[in-house]
């Protein structure tokens, strides 16, 4: 064995592994300071692998769950690179941003959980690890969006647990129909198996909603504009940046790619990553909070890799390059989100006088340029490497797509420009940086740049676009631009104190419609049985006021008394008799 | 006879021994009562690991001791008693350490541990029974040494407790017997066979043996807690905490799960029963209690009470893996009866834990506890992470093969009830750790014992609940490992389905 490959595989297991073992450090008082120090740099060893130069080492360890299968394809080093790049990142910030912070061993405990799981996702090579890293991944990091404490924190928490604990049920019915159909857990089995099963449509569709969850799929997109808002920065940028590209992974992983053609399917994704594009855009821009604009523009930017995916299943031949498309195009939008989350964090940088201002307004206008797709960006890159393949899109998508991938550009160009203006420190006491957070943030930008040079080097075969159409990327951004300037120009106001469409946008008719409906059950439950006190739920539940369990304990307290007991035991003798 | 049959007997002997010695100590003997119990526990321990690994070689332990003209008392250890027998020595061991600290300094303690290694002893023989004569015996032996355990507390709540225990039971006992002299009359000697002994009989018998097999399941299904018959479970959770650990994931509940899977697999055979069209109701009564259970669980403040249903919830996982007749759903059910105890135990150590240190029963206690108990509050959450199926913990292996043995026998509908069933214990677990992590605590803690607030609580109550929470961790990570439990299972599924 070779010393790269010998490399690799002590990497590979290293890579989940070593934040485990800083968050065990954290439970004991003696190792507690080493591992709170060590917190930002327990992804270096994910980093490292992505870096190194490609090697088909696997590990395989047949006594892990079912069969583990660790290992690092093309795909897998696009996301392992970004993934450890932004946690790195938000580790170093949040070194800066939370050292006042009385509950930072309470939130390092679960970033390091959550960063294992989010490392673990793109080594793994089957069902069960996959499986496993999203579920590590998604339940730690509840503890990062309820961390502050505020009540807002903690409904956007509750709604965030509501939908990953849905998310798991689909994806599990999903895995296990997928694995009973393959007969295999390998995921380089998977597709050929979605492609064959009688029940693909059901597979698919639950495929679609657990890992749409996470991915912001409208209208399963409710929680992220909460929590990815309610965390603390360095926690946002990992969430908006990072975690909601395991969604994505998880589609790119699973669906017969390359594999069939299902054109019906293939609209169907087209459509919901449009629906996606603006529907991001529109709500983002009635929002006043910056991170709640970043989230909806989060939700916007993923229905392109989304629109990548549809295009996928319209032209299977193209996948090899088009995958390699949708790929960049998350690589470039995790680097770009995390450098304006962390942003976020840096905005008081502006009230200060000369570089630090000019330093500050640079990095908060690199990376939304970037996103809206101007020239010499990540944007331009990730953009024209996918626009091409609009034209193998089924139906009349050919003639429509490519103006509305400009419209949509323009439309994500006002919301950055609406993101900077709400973003903009007004009054207020400031809290100048600290160091460490000019560092993570730094080193996100660094990463972003490299990114729009085409220099990152798991980019070899995918910075290859065609030649880029200079115009065609300019004028989007520069009518965007000059909109935003008008609107400042026509509308000085500072604008509403509430958001015109309030952040969670569908989930608030939702509530409103649930809360009429809870409290005539609750009526009706108190006039049942308005003396049972130990029918009374404990604090924190009302929603489960079902009508049907009204009965239950009635039924409960009868079956203890004997006589009843006992003539319950021969009718249930004589009926079982009977079948 | 040689040795090597008497090593079974030996086994059931190594804790009727010492729980008889301790009869006879008096109160204050602590130290030599511990001893004894420690040494008991540790023989059977080692015992049962020789047994484990002649088995292994292939080597056949029976024990066979006439009775009546007719009747004998058999002991045989085959790959089904083994798994049931690892599993219960094991955790006898573990509840041992933890009755110690649990019941240091109340009284009683010679009563206590008396009846509790009957109690073990009891659950051992069942394990090891070779014949349905023999397992009766000692179904009703672990009934009867396992009342003065639930009623230990001596309060009016304990009595009526017991009372309703002893009632079910002895009445499910009495079904048992009644049930097995029937078919003892009908067949012919009951020795367990994989694959099953009936299927060679007269098909003019079938509807007899159709009814005889719906008053086993009443029997043992009284003790497996299946909806309706569950009702003396919640009750008993009066009980001091290592008795509700023993009732719920070593012997009582157990005993019954391990009954049907005997009836099923061994007497009747799962290819016959299924053919005589028994397991489809068997399957349905199991969804039910699945559900019905946790709906309940709900609404449960008191927080034993709350394991107590969920407990009833989760035992059918077994009679279902059971009843879905197939080789990959039997995995499932027969590697939840280890996976289960594992959770459930650590669940209950845990509860008796916030029982003793800081005196609290109650959900609605739970707020911010884990600041105070934080090793005690991370076996309880992976216990109850557990329990709703998250990866890599060992619900998950139990739910997965569930899953998989519902599609391979055409029934998907098991898919559906193992989803609701996760959804309702995420419901009535995640919000106790949500109280429990980020709750605020409350200024003073209902009943603090322990006067040292700088510990946590004392060693032998801490150890026993860390060591088992590890083992959720453990047998799920590493469930593909050799001498993993769900490899043992895969074994047995293996010899039931090869006719």
């Amino acid at each position: 064995m070779t010393a790269p490959a010998l490399l690799h595989l002590i990497l590979l297991p290293l890579t989940p592994l070593l934040p485990l073992a800083v968050f065990a450090a954290l439970w004991w008082r003696r190792t507690q300071g080493m591992a709170l120090r060590l917190v930002p740099w327990a992804p270096l060893p994910g980093l490292l692998l992505a870096l190194l130069p490609d090697q088909a080492a696997s590990f395989v360890v047949p006594w892990l769950l079912l069969g583990g299968h660790l290992g690092l394809d093309a795909t897998g080093r696009v996301f392992l690179l970004l993934i450890a790049l932004l946690w790195l990142a938000a580790g170093i910030h949040a070194q800066g941003y939370l050292a006042d912070d009385e509950r930072r061993r309470r939130f390092f405990a679960f970033f390091l959980l959550a960063m294992s799981g989010n490392l673990g996702l793109p080594l793994a090579l089957d069902l069960l690890d996959f499986y496993f890293f999203f579920a590590l991944m998604s339940f730690s990091a509840y503890g990062l969006v309820v961390h502050e404490g505020s009540p807002f924190a903690l409904r956007a928490g509750r709604v965030y647990l509501y939908l990953v604990m849905l998310g798991e049920v689909l994806l599990f019915v999903a895995l296990v129909l997928v694995a009973w159909e393959s007969d295999s857990l390998l995921l380089a089995d998977a597709g050929a198996a979605m492609a064959r099963a009688p029940q693909r449509d059901l597979i698919l569709l639950l495929l679609l909603a657990g890992f749409g969850i996470k991915a912001g799929l409208v209208p399963l997109h409710v929680w992220l504009p909460l929590a990815h808002p309610a965390a603390p920065v360095p926690a946002s940028a990992v969430l908006s940046g990072a975690m909601i590209k395991a969604g994505l992974l998880g589609l790119l992983r699973l669906l017969p790619l390359g594999l069939v053609v299902w054109p019906a399917w293939a609209q169907v994704l087209i459509l919901a990553g449009l629906a996606m594009v603006f529907f991001g855009v529109l709500v983002g821009l009635t929002q006043t909070q910056a991170k709640t604009v970043l989230a909806y523009s989060s939700i916007s930017q993923m229905g392109f890799p989304m629109l990548g995916l549809g295009l996928g299943l319209a032209q299977p031949g193209a996948w090899p390059l088009l995958g390699a498309a949708v790929a960049l195009y998350a690589l470039h939008h995790g680097l770009a989100k995390g450098a304006l989350f962390l942003g976020v964090g840096m905005a008081d940088g502006l009230r200060e006088r000369g570089m630090r201002r000019a330093l500050t307004l640079a990095g908060l206008l690199l990376p939304a340029l970037a996103l809206a797709g101007a020239p010499l960006t990540s944007g331009a890159l990730a953009k024209s490497a996918l626009k091409p393949f609009a034209a193998g899109a089924p139906g009349f998508w050919p003639d429509w797509l490519p103006g509305l991938l400009s419209l949509a550009a323009l439309g994500t160009t006002l919301l950055m420009a609406r993101f900077l203006y709400v973003l903009w420190p007004r009054g207020g006491a400031a809290h100048p940086p600290r160091p460490s957070m000019w560092g993570g943030w730094a080193l996100a930008l660094g990463a972003l740049i490299l990114c729009g040079g085409g220099l990152l080097p798991v980019m070899g075969p995918v910075s290859a676009p065609g030649e880029p159409k200079l115009w065609g990327l300019l004028w989007p951004v520069g009518a965007g631009i000059l909109l935003a300037a008008l609107a400042l120009w026509r509308f000085p106001s500072r604008g509403r104190p509430a958001p015109l469409v309030p952040p969670g946008d569908l989930l608030v008719p939702l509530e409103a419609a649930a809360t009429p409906a809870a409290r005539l059950l609750a009526r009706l439950w108190s006039r049942v049985t308005p003396y049972s006190p130990r029918l009374r739920p404990p604090p924190g539940f009302w929603w489960h006021n079902l009508a049907l369990l009204l009965s239950l304990h009635e039924a409960e307290a009868a079956l203890r008394r004997l006589p009843v007991a006992g003539l319950a035991f021969v009718v249930i003798l004589l009926l079982l008799l009977i079948l | 006879m040689s040795w090597s049959a008497l090593l079974p007997l030996a086994i059931v002997l190594s804790s009727m021994l010492p729980g008889l010695v301790i009869f006879a100590l008096p109160e204050e003997r602590h130290r030599l009562r511990t001893l004894l119990n420690l040494a008991g526990a540790l023989l059977k321990l080692s015992l049962v690991g020789v047994l484990f690994l002649g088995v292994y070689a292939g080597q056949d332990y029976l024990f066979r001791m006439p009775l009546l003209p007719g009747m004998d008392l058999v002991l045989h250890a085959d790959a089904l008693s083994l798994l049931f027998i690892v599993l219960s020595a094991f955790l006898w061991f573990v509840t041992t350490v933890y009755a110690v600290g649990y019941l240091e300094g109340s009284p009683h303690r010679s009563r206590f541990f008396g009846f509790f290694s009957l109690c073990v002893s009891a659950t051992t023989g069942l394990a090891l029974a070779g014949d349905l004569i023999s397992f009766v015996i000692f179904y009703e032996m672990l009934t009867i040494s396992t009342y003065p355990l639930v009623v230990h507390r001596g309060t009016p709540e304990a009595l009526r407790a017991g009372r309703i225990y002893l009632t079910y039971t002895l009445a499910g006992g009495a079904l048992f017997v009644v049930a097995t002299a029937w078919l003892r009359a009908l067949a012919g000697p009951l020795d367990f066979v994989a694959t099953g002994i009936l299927s060679g009989l007269d098909p003019a018998l079938e509807p007899n043996l159709k009814i005889i097999f719906v008053l086993l399941i009443l029997a043992l299904g009284v003790k497996a807690a299946l909806v309706p018959l569950h009702a003396w479970l919640p009750n008993a959770m009066v009980a001091p905490a290592p008795v509700s650990a023993l009732l719920h994931a070593v012997a009582v509940v157990k005993a019954g799960a391990f009954g049907i899977m005997r009836v099923v697999y061994d007497v009747y055979g799962i290819e016959f029963a299924a053919a005589l069209g028994l397991l489809k109701p068997l399957a349905v009564v199991a969804a039910f209690t699945i559900l019905y259970g946790s709906v309940r669980a709900l609404f449960q403040d008191d927080l034993k009470r709350r394991l107590a249903f969920s407990t009833v919830s989760q035992v059918s996982y077994i009679t279902l893996g059971i009843a879905v007749a197939g080789p990959l759903a039997t995995i499932g059910g027969l590697v939840h009866l280890v996976h289960q105890g594992m959770m459930k135990i650590t669940l209950f150590f845990c509860a008796g834990n916030l029982a003793e240190t800081l005196g609290i029963h109650k959900v609605s206690e739970m707020s911010g506890v884990g600041r105070r108990m934080p090793w005690t509050l991370a076996a309880f959450t992976l216990g109850a992470l557990g329990m709703i199926g998250v990866p890599p913990l060992v619900g998950f292996i139990s739910k997965w093969y569930l899953a998989l043995g519902g599609l391979e026998a055409h029934q998907p509908w098991v898919l559906v009830v193992l989803v609701a069933s996760t959804l309702l214990n995420a419901a009535y677990f995640l919000p106790i750790l949500y109280a429990a992590w980020f709750g605020a605590p409350p200024p003073a803690w209902p009943h603090e014992h322990l006067g040292d607030a700088r510990r946590e609580t004392t060693w032998a109550l801490l150890l026993p609940p860390l060591v088992t929470a590890a083992l959720v961790v453990l047998l799920g990570l590493f469930a593909g490992a050799p001498f993993s439990p769900l490899q043992w299972v895969k074994l047995i599924a293996d010899l039931e389905y090869s006719s």
